[in-house]
């Protein structure tokens, strides 16, 4: 109840910023089109031909490929765009509410300090879960509808964005507590998502490299960091079912996330406002 | 059992540099409007966020309503006007009764009832659709303090309450919190308008460097020990006369005298003296000085006093 209560007002902040419109806008306008400009003929029953925004697709082609390609641009433009948008609109969120003046009434109020950042933290995972399946379920359900291809791997899918996004959160989480600024958090969160690439790769630079300890560094990073790389891999074949070789990753990813909000809520747990 | 209870509470800032609280031992009963003043920087805002849980106590105890500071729980009958609180600007003021009435634990149709009341408490009625990035210092002071009231708290912290606020309010909010305070209510206040604590409260603090210098009632407060006001009908000169062979020292204030004695004997002596000589006395009253004038004397005087 009271938990319901913070989660619900960080909900309405994050929705009071622009982002989340733009966001919801955009979202919008995707569904918009899938409604719109996706035809799907069934002429004599077997013979059907798709009209894809106003360009006839030859039946040649199968027409599950076409909706998980379709449904695979769709998450994969979430997991990146979506991501970046949604880390930079929520990035302020911790440290505006560790501010004097409002941190203070929340520790007044009959709940733990854990339930506090808790609270903030699922109610940013919430709205960004919102948004998130706000595209993926009405994109999925048009297509669906309009295909016959009922591919539930796309809302997998969805699941894989948002935890990707409770786990950078997370650190987010952490950093605003510890160093609270919102435009430092994000940077640093930017970085790992821009270096994951690079970190998964890092076999090819080994021979570049000065010494041994670089490399060790570097496998260390690689195996401490959350790999966003290979969670965009994982959602991309979740939509495509393709075979995942491991799902270790995402869980190191989890294992990652678990850390910093734990870390997270003892520094705040300790902290004097 | 006293509602706010410390034990040696102290608190120091900056690993130690700062010492905002020293060794504060206080008690407050139950149903009494409570005012603690002091110098800027003295500490009453620490002591009040400490007994909240916002920062925690570098030593020493403390208990709120009967529970350990450590222990949120009692904060479900607490209430808490913060100095320079803000609310998230983007909500109604109906809004931010709801929320924050919500996270005090209190059932949201019993909310539903509360705000139009809680608003018309603050005079703030007309306002509750009005997002309050809208509203003037005052108002915000204002909505502050009737989110304080959201959970119907038993005790209640305000720090700094009449900050902004025109003094029609003030007087207002001087009346609700004695309203309060008659319903068994106990109000710990933080203020530098001393002469609006001196009308409310029931008992002064004053703290200065962390430390507790005074603690009483108002009225110990501005009594100044053995010295009286002597109002007569006549014979001014034969109380001069009649000092000055007493070695008593009077001074004249607006007409009337001020005679300081040793005790009351002192005083009684003084008076058979008078009244052998048939001078007809109007009044002997016991000299008051403002909270102001206490404060200012305490705080400057005690410079480095002793705990
Ligand atoms: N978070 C903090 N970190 C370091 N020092 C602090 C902190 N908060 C308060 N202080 C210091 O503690 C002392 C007491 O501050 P406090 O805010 O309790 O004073 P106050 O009596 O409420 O003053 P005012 O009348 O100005 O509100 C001051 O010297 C202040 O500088
Ligand atoms: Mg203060």
């Amino acid at each position: 109840m009271k938990l319901l209560a913070i989660i619900q007002l960080t909900f309405r902040e994050s929705l009071a910023r622009k982002t989340f419109i733009a966001f919801f806008g955009l979202s919008t306008l995707v569904n918009l089109l899938f409604l719109f400009a996706l035809n799907l003929d069934i002429v004599d029953g077997a013979e059907s031909y798709i009209s894809l925004f106003g360009k006839e697709i030859d039946q040649a082609f199968e027409l599950e490929k076409i909706v998980y390609g379709i449904e695979s641009v769709v998450a994969v433009g979430l997991f990146t765009g979506g991501l970046f948008m949604s880390l930079f609109a929520t990035s302020s969120l911790i440290p505006a509410f560790l501010e004097k003046g409002s941190i203070d009434l929340l520790i007044s109020k009959p709940l733990s300090r854990f339930t506090i950042l808790a609270g903030r933290y699922l109610g940013a995972v919430a709205i960004v879960a919102f948004n998130v399946f706000y595209l993926v379920g009405f994109s999925w359900l048009i297509l669906s509808f309009k295909t016959g291809v009922w591919n539930f791997g796309f809302l997998l899918a969805g699941v894989m964005i948002v935890l990707t996004y409770a786990i950078l959160y997370a650190l987010m989480a952490f950093l605003g507590v510890t160093i609270r600024s919102g435009p430092f958090s994000l940077m640093i969160t930017y970085a790992i998502l821009f270096f994951s690439p690079l970190l998964l790769q890092r076999e090819a630079i080994y021979a570049l490299l000065s010494g041994k300890f670089w490399g060790y560094l570097l496998d260390f990073l690689y195996h401490f960091l959350p790999k966003t790389t290979e969670l965009g891999n994982i959602t991309r074949m979740l939509v495509q079912h393709a075979e995942i070789a491991s799902w270790l990753p995402a869980l190191t990813s989890l294992l990652f996330g678990a850390l910093m909000f734990a870390a997270a809520s003892m520094i705040f747990k300790r902290k004097d406002f | 059992m006293y509602v706010v209870e410390t034990d040696n509470l102290t608190k120091y800032y900056s690993r130690g540099k700062i010492k905002a609280l020293e060794d504060f031992t206080l008690q407050v009963e139950k149903g009494k409007i409570f005012s603690l003043l002091g110098p800027n920087g003295a500490g009453k805002t620490t002591l009040i966020k400490v007994l909240l849980g916002i920062v925690f106590p570098t030593r020493g105890s403390a208990k709120i309503l009967g529970e350990d500071i450590s222990n949120a729980g009692a904060h479900s009958r607490v209430g808490y006007l913060a100095e320079n609180h803000r609310f998230p600007e983007f909500l109604t003021a109906n809004q931010v009764l709801f929320y924050y009435g919500k996270m005090s634990g209190v059932e949201p149709a019993l909310l539903k009832e509360r705000i139009p009341q809680l608003l018309k408490l603050v005079k703030l009625e007309n306002w509750g659709d009005t997002k309050i990035r809208k509203f003037s210092k005052g108002m915000m002071q204002r909505m502050g303090l009737a989110q304080a009231l959201s959970n119907d708290p038993d005790l209640l912290f305000l720090d700094e309450p009449t900050d902004g606020i025109d003094p029609v309010g003030r007087r207002e909010i001087r009346d609700l919190l004695k309203n309060l305070r008659d319903r068994g209510k106990t109000i710990f206040l933080n203020s530098h308008l001393l002469s609006e604590v001196e009308r409310v409260s029931d008992e002064v603090a004053i703290l200065k460097n962390g430390r507790l210098l005074q603690k009483g009632t108002v009225e110990e407060m501005v009594s100044v020990k053995q010295q009286f006001t002597l109002q007569l009908a006549e014979g001014y000169d034969l109380l001069q006369a009649l000092c000055a062979e007493l070695a008593l020292p009077l001074v004249s204030q607006n007409g009337s005298f001020i005679v300081s004695v040793r005790d009351d004997a002192q005083l009684n002596h003084l008076i058979d003296k008078l009244r052998e000589r048939q001078v007809l006395i109007r009044g002997i009253v016991p000299r008051k000085i403002t909270l102001e004038d206490f404060f200012i004397e305490v705080v400057e005087d005690k410079e480095v006093a002793a705990p």
